[in-house]
């Protein structure tokens, strides 16, 4: 570019420094929001891709009572690459903590990340142990901790801190939404660990030996190892895409195979991508929203710089400056400016927004060296976002530049249609004092002005309501979960190897309402498989069933089965439709009438009765049973695996809530900036447009604050009809973020407090309110004289 | 001797909707070079059309426009750029200049269009705003504006300069100064067309031409043009 035009830019936008700062800004951050979240969501998407592939995570969980031989015959089977035998167990700790303990032989897959420590040695004497669980109750490399399960107990030392591919998210069941790392994590501790006098013990019982003699003489040549009670295989296959035959093949050729879990589906790796997939739709909701209406503001902004520049693009064309270099120059405005603040808003995605977002994640997520991650996307939404302002000054320059020269050193007179403002002559419009009626011209004429006022001010309303009313959404949830379905103080979760008389003397102290949840495979009617489980309840009033209107189901009948609504909703089922389904581990079909829909915030499953179980020929066994006995002093029950205190499991929760509360915050900052920066840069385009009239009328001697109310008072309806279009859009937005964004298990929907909304309107009309006084300042100093000279 | 400007026949319709208004309805006339230049006319008459139209700055409606033996009517778009960007210097009622380049840099500014341009240095000399050349339009009276306006205009060597009201803004003093600037340009051999509502300018013209309702009703030579100083304003 020539240099005299060069410096006639930098001075032009020197001139027009706040409205090029808040163009600056406003791309700044709409590409801010826009980069960051992505950054976020695919620097999620990578560091897990990276710590599955470097760590090796695993394709099955072969569940089952299985054996080295098992091992063996799963390593011939076609594209299986590796496999490795895990026993994991639930144990105690001397505190009355909880852990996930596997036993291993091995470790090459789902390989351990060593934060602190040694790596795994099959030699070494010790534990290996959860990350997060160390930190939360200070544990370090060198202490030692006593596990505790059944009659085995061992007193470990920590060898390391770890996380394992397979652990990213553990909770100690479905009832918990958020993990709570200072009860609960996992562990890992050699087979060699094991002592050789619990295995026999457990074989002694088996065959019913009580006299150890007896049995070394029958077994002289005993070899405990080949008795450890695996109950895992882990399975890494070569080729993944066609790892559905190994499936089959394991399925068809290993008795002792009692389900074959793909990993996708196991609760560490769906919580995570789920997590991934609901970033995923912010990134298309909230950034786009974002950029969306940074844009629209930018655009106004600058086509209305283009435009008042009509008498310098007439004099440049009239001294011989050709039709290109005139654009050029004009381009150049948007083009910099545009550049410079998507350079910024791309650093500031990363670093700010990018890192923040990532580090919440990963208070959630045990997982190594969480980073976001700059993709090609946005790169080019940048290069959109340039490539859009310098084509909207480019149309806007050659607008003006089709005219001749000597139109173009003339004013444009506003083109106003005569009936355009002769409803402004009629009706209650004639009874509008003046600057009511004035106002209503000027919006008349300026529509586009208007037009994106009301967006910008709509966008940041709407953005505010969401923001706030997911926060009321999830409380609600809470409510229903915790409240009106769960009605329980303790959920006793029963070790699986109780014996009947142990049960009943559960039942006679902490009394018989309970629950089984089985694990099922429900078959459609291509005979495609998919995984489910089935809540057997018989917890009366203890774990209640509510319908679409939370009104509670008082008792459930016994000929059927009651289906999720979600599920039903995403599988198509009808009242009467039946369902064909197996427990895993076992081969027989069911086939149940649905009798009801019921709604459950967290899980979307079956349920039934213990009645209709037991009609179906299948034994109850419950894995759980509620109570409302007071036990905060109680710490451990014999049988009993944990003790779930109602109240934690809503501070889980409420744990989950604040890590959203915070991501909230910084969207509702954002929205409430580019909102505040929207409407400022609008006032500045509307003041000056405004100012030589404003000078008119201070000739004509009207009261600086009677011209300033003139100016608030425009700006204030814009607020207003945008609070009232803002509101219910911000509900349907919430509404179909949790419809859609939201992992399928969970089914929420927007629930918005009448209170909340009040909030937002205030809170959007405030931001304008401030922004439009604080620009009326400018009035008092309009000098009269070269305003209107200036026009002429 | 042919004339160095030459029109025929020129005429000028706008469309205002579906009404067409004739600015010029058939204009004829011929100027000499070097002459300074009045046309004389109420509002309305076509005279800001006539001027547009000689400075390439608008296209007329039939007609020819000879400038130097070239038909500057049938000129594209590109044609009449450079014809704008070498051979004609425009003046302007309020200046036009740009306010956010100083005195020097919109003196300069032409040399962003044309090669033929002169020293800046002499020509804000000339103009007596040497002193002024590093300051902002906005410091500046309305005569020292204009005559960065004129200094801008005369920095290409132009053919043909064109005021549109050069004094129009302007206090009696400081336009008898700029129509002295126009002068001494005149007298350089460029030709000088100054459009005005002041009669009293007609006095020093070479020539004086009246325009009304769109048509020439006089072009006659003065053949005794007064010197600036003895017009009593």
């Amino acid at each position: 570019m020539v240099v005299m035009l060069k410096r006639k830019m930098f001075r032009d936008i020197r001139k027009n420094l706040s409205q090029f700062i808040t163009i600056f800004l406003m791309i700044m951050i709409g590409v801010m929001a826009y980069s960051g979240i992505e950054a976020y969501m695919d620097g999620m998407q990578a560091t897990s891709d990276k710590f599955y592939s470097e760590n090796n995570l695993q394709d099955y969980n072969v569940m089952g009572a299985l054996t080295q031989d098992d091992l063996k015959d799963i390593k011939k089977i076609d594209n299986v690459k590796d496999a490795e035998l895990k026993l994991s167990i639930t144990a105690t700790t001397d505190n009355d903590k909880t852990l996930l303990l596997n036993f291993i032989d091995s470790n090459n897959i789902s390989k351990f990340y060593v934060y602190k420590g040694e790596n795994f040695d099959f030699n070494k004497s010790g534990v290996w142990l959860d990350n997060f669980y160390a930190i939360e109750n200070d544990i370090k490399v060198g202490d030692t901790i006593l596990v505790k399960y059944e009659t085995l107990e061992l007193h470990e030392k920590v060898l390391g801190l770890i996380n394992v591919p397979d652990h990213l998210y553990d909770v100690r069941d479905a009832s918990e939404l958020y993990p709570d790392r200072k009860e609960f994590g996992f562990a890992y501790i050699s087979t060699n660990e094991i002592p050789e006098s619990y295995i026999k013990s457990l074989v002694m019982k088996e065959f019913n030996i009580t006299d150890e003699k007896v049995f070394d003489s029958i077994n002289p040549n005993f070899e405990y190892s080949k008795y450890i009670p695996y109950n895992n295989v882990m399975v890494d296959v070569d080729n993944v895409e066609k790892k559905e035959e190994v499936k089959d093949k394991i399925e068809e050729n290993i008795e002792n195979a009692k389900a074959i879990i793909n990993i996708e589906n196991t609760s560490s790796y769906v919580t995570y991508q789920g997590e991934i997939d609901e970033g995923k739709t912010y990134v298309g909701v909230f950034s786009g929203i974002f950029l969306f209406i940074a844009m629209l503001s930018v655009i106004t902004t600058m086509t209305r710089v283009v435009k008042n520049q009509r008498t310098q693009i007439g004099t440049l064309k009239a001294l011989g400056f050709s039709n290109t270099k005139v654009l050029f120059h004009y381009i150049g405005y948007g083009f910099w400016i545009s550049i410079a603040a998507s350079i910024v808003g791309l650093l500031l995605g990363y670093f700010f927004i990018g890192n923040t977002f990532i580090d919440l994640e990963m208070a959630m997520f045990e997982i190594p060296n969480g980073h976001p991650v700059m993709n090609s996307n946005s790169y080019i939404v940048a290069v959109i976002v340039v490539l859009i302002v310098a084509l909207i000054t480019y149309i806007t320059g050659r607008t003006i530049l089709k005219e001749n020269p000597a139109e173009t050193l003339r004013n444009k007179i506003p083109s106003i249609k005569g009936n355009v403002l002769d409803i402004t002559k009629k009706g209650i419009f004639k009874k509008l004092n003046f600057s009511s009626k004035w106002n209503v011209r000027d919006i008349l004429r300026n529509k586009m002005r208007t037009f994106m006022g009301l967006a910008g001010v709509v966008g940041c309303c709407m953005l505010i309501v969401c923001a706030l009313g997911m926060l009321d959404s999830m409380n609600y949830f809470v409510d229903l979960q915790f409240e009106t379905i769960y009605n329980f103080d303790y959920k006793l979760n029963i070790n699986s190897t109780i014996t009947d008389k142990e049960l009943e003397d559960l039942y006679s102290k902490y009394g018989k309402n309970t629950s089984e949840t089985l694990g099922i495979e429900i078959k459609d009617k291509d005979g495609k498989k998919e995984a489910n489980n089935i809540f057997v309840t018989d917890a009366s009033n203890y774990v209640r069933f509510v319908d679409r209107k939370n009104n509670i189901i008082s008792k459930p009948a016994d000929n059927g089965v009651y289906v999720t609504y979600k599920l039903a909703e995403n599988k198509g089922y009808k009242l009467g439709d039946k369902i064909t389904w197996h427990i895993y581990g076992e081969d027989k079909y069911y086939t149940s009438k649905i009798i009801g829909f019921n709604k459950d915030p967290q899980n979307q499953n079956v349920t039934m009765t213990k009645n209709y179980l037991e009609s179906l020929n299948i034994d109850y066994k419950p894995d759980a049973i509620y109570t409302n006995m007071d036990l905060s002093n109680t710490k451990e029950i014999k049988n009993v695996e944990t003790i779930q205190d109602i109240e934690n499991l809503k501070e889980g929760m409420s744990n989950m809530l604040s890590m959203m509360k915070t991501m909230l915050v910084l969207i509702i900052g954002i929205a409430v900036l580019l909102g505040g920066i929207i409407i400022y840069n609008l006032g500045i385009l509307s003041y000056t447009e405004k100012q030589y009239q404003f000078a008119t009328l201070k000739v004509l001697g009207f009261k600086d604050k009677a011209i300033k109310n003139i100016f608030v008072k425009q700006n204030n309806w814009i607020a207003i009809i945008s609070i009232f279009i803002g509101c219910p859009l911000g509900f349907y937005l919430t509404d179909w973020l949790f419809k859609t964004a939201i992992e399928e298990h969970y089914d929420f929907g927007a629930y918005i407090n009448t209170i909340t909304f009040i909030i937002s309107a205030i809170g959007t009309f405030l931001v304008s309110y401030l922004v439009s006084k604080f620009l009326a300042r400018k009035i008092k100093n309009i000098d009269m004289v070269s305003s209107l000279k200036g026009n002429e | 001797m042919s004339s160095f400007i030459e029109l025929k026949n020129v005429k000028k319709t706008y469309e205002i909707g579906e009404q067409k208004f004739n600015a010029l309805s058939g204009i004829d006339l011929s100027i000499n070079q070097g002459e300074f230049v009045v046309i004389l006319g109420p509002s309305g008459a076509g005279k800001s059309t006539l001027l547009n139209l000689l400075g390439g700055m608008d296209k007329a409606t039939s007609g020819s426009i000879v400038i130097g033996e070239k038909d500057i009517a049938t000129y594209t778009d590109k044609e009449l750029t450079r014809y704008r960007a070498n051979d004609v210097g425009f003046i302007f009622q309020f200046y036009n200049i740009m306010p956010t380049l100083t005195v020097d840099e919109n003196v300069n500014l032409i040399k962003d269009v044309t090669n033929t341009s002169k020293n800046s240095k002499d020509i804000l000399k000339s103009v007596g705003l040497l002193k002024h050349a590093d300051k902002f339009p906005q410091e500046l009276s309305g005569g020292e504006q204009q005559r960065v306006s004129i200094a801008r205009a005369i920095m290409k060597n132009p053919k043909v300069l064109l005021c549109d009201e050069p004094t129009g803004a302007l206090d009696s003093k400081t336009g008898i100064e700029v129509l002295k600037l126009l002068k001494q340009q005149s007298d350089e051999d460029t030709t000088v067309i100054i459009v005005t509502h002041n009669s009293l300018i007609a006095e020093i013209a070479d020539r004086v031409i009246k325009i009304k309702n769109g048509k020439v009703e006089s072009n006659e030579f003065n053949n005794h043009p007064k010197n600036i100083d003895e017009v009593k304003w």
